[in-house]
């Protein structure tokens, strides 16, 4: 399915992995580090505040409920993550917002070199979202595609690369 | 008069349930979307057209090239959630590409994943 919409890597939840977790293009979320996650490239993710330390690699946040703490919270090299299955259900000025708000964190992110990440929050096939339309959206948020990918390739490689020091 | 016509962009999107929905309601539900987010005006000159896509869970819809962005942005904040799994700038194309996709493998992991649930 990544091929189809355009993905080099997708990223799957652990509750939801099954065989699999095995390929090349698939990228783990999980809670904390379990055993899986010997052989795996994985990503460590959190969506509270409060629990939120330094082996924490991706933080899930709501545009809408919760980005006023995230300037103090967010540390370098964190990625923080929106997803755009929550904006699905939004009205329509409501999405307006939601893009305000989405706008802003990529401004935080940018001051506090964080990574910003787009997501489509998807628990179905039919939620996926293609990367020529995580382009148009990123546009309209006012980020250049171009940048972003590149960004977001360079934050993988480095949080991989971290994690196999670790191990060693 | 000028004799070019404008471009246009032609877009294979896979949907679920199509029990639920027949082409021309989820098409009406798209075109709501983007009336919503950008306005009539911007809808009646993206020209979005619904064509026979002739294989399951797949709507074909033009839209003209200037607004593909924003038809684009209205697809990914639409509920019932649809998925791009093609975009091409002629159907004869778009049909060919989407021929080439396994959809049928793409049915089965969806019919699986929700006996999963259960």
């Amino acid at each position: 399915m990544s091929k189809i919409l355009g993905l080099d890597m997708v990223g799957i939840d652990s509750n939801y992995a099954t065989d699999s977790i095995h390929r090349e293009d698939v990228i783990l979320r999980l809670d904390g580090k379990n055993s899986i996650a010997d052989y795996c490239p994985y990503l460590i993710v959190s969506d509270n505040m409060k629990t939120l330390d330094a082996k924490t690699d991706l933080f899930m946040i709501d545009p809408l409920q919760s980005k006023d703490g995230i300037k103090r919270k967010a540390k370098r090299g964190l990625g923080i993550e929106i997803s755009i299955s929550s904006a699905r259900k939004l009205e329509a000025h409501m999405i307006g917002r939601w893009m305000r708000h989405a706008k802003y964190i990529h401004e935080v992110c940018n001051s506090n070199k964080c990574q910003f990440i787009l997501s489509s929050g998807a628990y179905s096939i039919q939620e996926m979202v293609s990367a020529r339309t995580i382009e148009s959206i990123l546009k309209f948020i006012g980020i250049s595609a171009t940048n972003y990918w590149e960004e977001l390739s360079e934050w993988l490689e480095t949080k991989n690369k971290a994690k196999w020091i670790r191990q060693c | 008069m000028l004799k070019h016509r404008e471009k246009r962009r032609y877009v294979a999107i896979f949907y679920a349930e199509p029990h639920l929905y027949k082409p021309v309601q989820l098409h009406e539900i798209i075109v709501r979307r983007f009336k919503e987010l950008f306005g009539v005006l911007y809808c009646e000159l993206a020209m979005l057209r619904l064509y026979d896509s002739e294989f399951g869970n797949t709507l074909f819809i033009g839209c003209k090239l200037k607004y593909l962005d924003n038809f684009l942005f209205s697809l990914s904040m639409t509920q019932p959630p649809v998925t791009v799994i093609s975009l091409s700038g002629t159907l004869k194309k778009l049909r060919k590409n989407v021929s080439r996709l396994n959809l049928e493998t793409l049915k089965t992991i969806e019919t699986e994943y929700k006996k999963g649930m259960r």
